[in-house]
């Protein structure tokens, strides 16, 4: 205390001092005075730095007379110091007493504060006490009425727990939608795979197809030049047939030509008999001629000697006899070549008969020749006739006749030479005829041979056209049955699709519900929230009713107050208080009234929701029945699009005959459970048959304990009867139990001994 | 006192002969962690496994209990097979990949199939809501609802979140299933 008294005398004293600063400044006037003053002195010393002794004496005492001055001077000051400091006692005693005084009054003044503030305290306490007592009962109403309100608000929460509830069971809708609609794609892109093959087969076969087309192409070609050959063969042949025709016209040709000569020849064979004829007929007249001429020679020989009788004209006579016996010796010897000349034709008569046929103009020649050589004969004839008659002429005519004879022999000659050349001809012809037959033949069957080769081969060729024709129509057939396949597929697909379709539309639809029920959810938990806030206001008008409390506390209090101070006013105040109460009372009943009359309306309003969700719940139930029906509807569907296709691929009979077998029992396909798809069973044969592996290694090399567990499963796997499954059981049984005895084997594990039934079917 | 004497002597009966082990399914979709589960249970260890075609059984040891535990392959095609292993079955721990909210109810369906049997009408059982290491994993009133678990009659069930590669709530699940099968002795 005394500090800040210090220091606040401190200040009050640097506060008067600074308002001293009035005082201070005649200080720092005079302190300007003696510089004033020193600055003149110096003034002084400066004007006399260049003065004598006397000088010095003088400024000495000058400054001593200075000195004296000062000292007077600090003595005044010490004065005013004094006075200074007595003024400043006289202040600081008045301070200490105004402290004194101050602080007095202050203790005084926090004393009655305290006096007061304690009172107050009391009665605030007392009147808050009993206003409390009062209050918490209404606080309790209130509370009773803020249970009514939570329990309002439980059922409301309860209502919403509902409504999660529901919003669970939708969400569970939709996750089977989901399981669903995932099926229907996981079928539909098995459905596109499938498709894709078929797709990929049906590539693969157009591919043969072209290929079968181009090899079509190439047999076609191949069948064209086959074609163009057996043309060029034909053409050959129809050369060659001409060519034979034309030997055979020139064999018909010739061989008129051999009958004609034939005819010839027989003409002159005639011909040659009726000139034998003749020969003999001129043969006998020359014999009857020789006879004549041997008359006639004894005619001569008598003439002769009559001649030599007549001795006239004998020169002429011997010259006549000389002549005549020339003629005789011509005679004899064309006699002799005529006999020789017989004697040679008749042969080569013969011959010319038999060989000589075609020759006409060389006989027609040699008749003209002969024709001649008959008429020279006949001009002979006449000759020898003439000779006859006369003997001159005779030897002329026999000259004559040996000269037709040699004629005769020559043309015979000639004939016969002609004859054998043609004969060598007709043998040659024939035997080139011969030679150009059988080589025709030759060729002719030869190519007779290549033609029937080549028609063979065109034969095949038609076939193998034929072949290539039909198995183009079959690909033909095979590929407008698999493009209707295929178009009933892409149907069935587009059905598929616009099924998924209006699933995802009523996948929409049901998640558009959902917004709307989550927006009836969400508009439910507004109301929540009002409801909340009405709470809440209500709250507030709780507050707001323990404010007016308060108030009419404090009105009490001044009441009360009043009342200390006029104790007559007493029961009139008391009659206020009461009304007061009874005002409250009266605010408290509308709150309660009005909270029941909130409350009626909510309730109502959930009640209503509650049926209109209930409703949509059965209309959601319902789509849903709805949805689960097309879904058979359309796995129906998809199974029957299975069987067609399974139809159409042609699935080897084993596999079903062996999915047939690997079927577990009967028991087992009536209690699988229906989620397993049948969809999987290719799948499934093989890992069945792992599993059935599995099983049997873990039952062969685990515990007893263990592996009794696994008897039933041993036994479904490998489908074993009844009794085996027994028998194995009490083999266990035995290996695992220290006594007993072991169970006879029965007749089923010995297949050998009896066989009632085949385990291995 | 009679009560503790028939334990002794079971004890004793045990530790001669060997006790009745209890014998406990796992049982389950494909993927759900059921082959997990079993080795976490039987060596405390994340192994690294492939889908059982077939089955694994492991005696697992939990607070002197003995369990047979068998884990059953749960691919769609062996699914059938599991009613083969049904028969003196304590326990079924029934485990739920919390994640695979598609086939929740294929789940579901084999879990009513399974519990339908004559031979599981007194088996206990657990169902593990599988994966909750995982984002957006099933709460387990969720599963509990989504699998028809509320509306078991007859039925002794609880359900866990666990997490077998974290080895999470294996232990309390395992706590509360010895308790039970104890319980139930």
């Amino acid at each position: 205390m005394f500090a800040k008294l210090k220091k606040k005398i401190a200040e009050e004293t640097a506060v008067s001092q600074r308002p001293g600063g009035a005082t201070r400044l005649p200080r720092t006037v005079s302190k300007e005075s003696v510089a004033s003053m020193g600055a003149d002195s110096g003034d002084d010393f400066a004007s006399d730095g260049s003065s004598s002794r006397e000088d010095l004496s003088s400024q000495l005492l000058r400054r001593n007379e200075q000195i004296r001055k000062l000292e007077a001077r600090l003595s005044d000051y010490a004065e005013q110091v004094r006075n200074h400091q007595k003024i400043k006692e006289k202040l600081e005693i008045a301070l200490e007493k105004h402290q004194d005084f101050s602080m007095r009054k202050f203790q005084e003044q926090n004393e009655t504060f305290q006096a007061n503030r304690a009172k107050m305290a009391e009665g605030l306490t007392l009147a808050l006490a009993r206003k409390d007592q009062e209050w918490s009962e209404k606080v309790d109403q209130l509370e009773k009425e803020k249970r009514f309100l939570t329990a309002q608000l439980q059922e409301m929460q309860n209502q919403s727990l509902n409504l999660f509830q529901k919003r669970d069971e939708m969400d569970e809708l939709k996750g089977f939608q989901q399981q669903e609609l995932s099926k229907v794609k996981h079928l539909l892109l098995k459905k596109e795979e499938s498709l894709g093959k078929m797709e990929q087969e049906l590539e693969a076969q157009t591919r043969e197809l072209s290929h079968t087309q181009e090899e079509l192409m190439i047999s076609n070609q191949m069948s064209s030049d086959l074609r163009q050959k057996l043309e060029e063969l034909q053409r050959r042949c129809s050369a060659l047939e001409e060519q034979r025709d034309h030997v055979t016209a020139s064999k018909t040709g010739a061989e008129n030509k051999i009958t004609a000569l034939e005819h010839k020849e027989r003409e002159l064979q005639a011909f040659i008999q009726q000139l034998s004829t003749d020969l003999q007929r001129v043969t006998a007249e020359a014999q009857e001629k020789d006879k004549l001429i041997t008359h006639l020679q004894e005619k001569v020989k008598s003439l002769e000697k009559q001649l030599e009788q007549n001795l006239s004209g004998e020169e002429r006579a011997q010259e006549l006899l000389k002549e005549k016996t020339a003629a005789e010796h011509t005679l004899e010897s064309t006699r002799q070549q005529l006999l020789a000349a017989r004697s040679m034709q008749a042969p080569a008569v013969g011959i010319l008969e038999t060989q000589v046929k075609e020759l006409e103009q060389a006989v027609q020649a040699s008749e003209e020749e002969l024709k001649q050589s008959r008429g020279i004969i006949a001009s002979q004839e006449a000759q020898i006739q003439a000779l006859l008659s006369p003997v001159f002429l005779q030897s002329s005519a026999n000259e004559e006749i040996r000269c037709a004879q040699q004629q005769a022999l020559t043309v015979q000659q000639q004939c016969t030479e002609r004859v054998y050349t043609l004969e060598a001809q007709i043998a040659a012809l024939e035997g080139a005829r011969g030679a150009a037959e059988t080589a025709t033949e030759h060729k002719t069957r030869a190519l007779q041979q290549e033609n029937r080769a080549l028609s063979q081969s065109r034969d095949e060729c038609e076939r193998s056209l034929q072949h290539h024709q039909l198995e183009l129509q079959k690909l033909k057939e095979e590929w407008s049955q698999r493009e209707i396949v295929s178009v009933a597929m892409a149907q069935a697909l587009e059905e598929v699709r616009k099924g998924r379709e209006e699933l995802q539309q009523q996948a929409a639809n049901l998640t558009a519900l959902n917004e709307v029920q989550e927006q009836r959810l969400q508009e439910k938990t507004e109301v929540i929230l009002q409801k909340e806030q009405e709470i809440v206001q209500l709250k507030q008008g709780h507050d707001s009713a323990l404010l007016q409390m308060r108030q009419l506390q404090s009105e009490l209090e001044a009441l009360r107050n009043l009342r200390a101070e006029e104790p007559v006013e007493e029961q009139g105040l008391a009659l206020a208080v009461s009304e007061s109460h009874v005002t409250l009372k009266a605010r408290k009943d509308r709150k309660y009234q009005f909270s029941a009359a909130e409350g009626t309306p909510n309730g109502k309003v959930g009640t209503m929701d509650l049926g209109q969700l209930q409703k949509e719940k059965q209309g959601l139930e319902q789509q849903l029945t709805e949805k689960n029906k097309i879904i058979k509807q359309m796995q129906q569907r998809m199974l029957e699009l299975k069987k067609t296709l399974q139809k159409e691929l042609k699935i080897r009979p084993d596999n079903e005959l062996f999915e047939v077998r690997e079927k577990p029992g009967p028991e087992m396909a009536s209690l699988a459970p229906s989620v397993t798809s049948t969809a999987d069973l290719t799948d499934a044969r093989e890992i069945n048959f792992e599993y059935l592996k599995h099983v049997v290694l873990k039952f062969m090399s685990c515990r007893e304990s263990e592996a009794f567990h696994l008897i039933k499963a041993v036994s479904v796997l490998l489908n074993f009867s009844p009794e085996e499954e027994n028998m194995l059981k009490e083999t266990l049984e035995y290996k695992m139990s220290w006594f007993g005895s072991k169970p006879a084997p029965k007749g089923s594990i010995r297949p050998s001994i009896s066989n009632p039934r085949i385990p291995w079917s | 006192m009679g009560i503790f004497g028939c334990g002794f002597f079971s004890s004793i009966f045990s530790s001669l002969f060997g006790t009745r082990e209890m014998r406990i399914l796992i049982l389950g979709l494909d993927g759900a962690g059921k082959t997990t589960i079993l080795y976490r249970l039987q060596v405390g260890e994340v192994v690294t496994t492939i889908p059982t075609i077939g089955f694994n059984v492991e005696t697992v040891t939990y607070k002197n209990l003995k369990f047979q535990v068998w884990d059953l392959g749960g691919q769609t095609s062996i699914r059938p097979y599991w009613r083969c292993y049904y028969s003196n079955t304590d326990a079924v721990i029934y485990v739920v990949d919390s994640c695979d909210r598609d086939r929740i109810g294929i789940s579901k369906s084999e879990l009513l199939a399974m519990l339908e049997e004559e031979e599981l009408r007194k088996s206990i059982l657990v169902v593990f809501a599988n994966k909750q290491d995982m984002e957006q994993a099933m709460t387990p009133s969720e599963m509990a609802n989504s699998l028809g678990l509320p509306a078991l009659k007859d039925r002794k069930w609880q359900i866990f979140k666990t997490s077998a590669t974290k080895g999470t709530g294996l232990d309390e699940a395992m706590e509360w299933l010895v308790e039970t099968l104890k319980s139930r002795q």
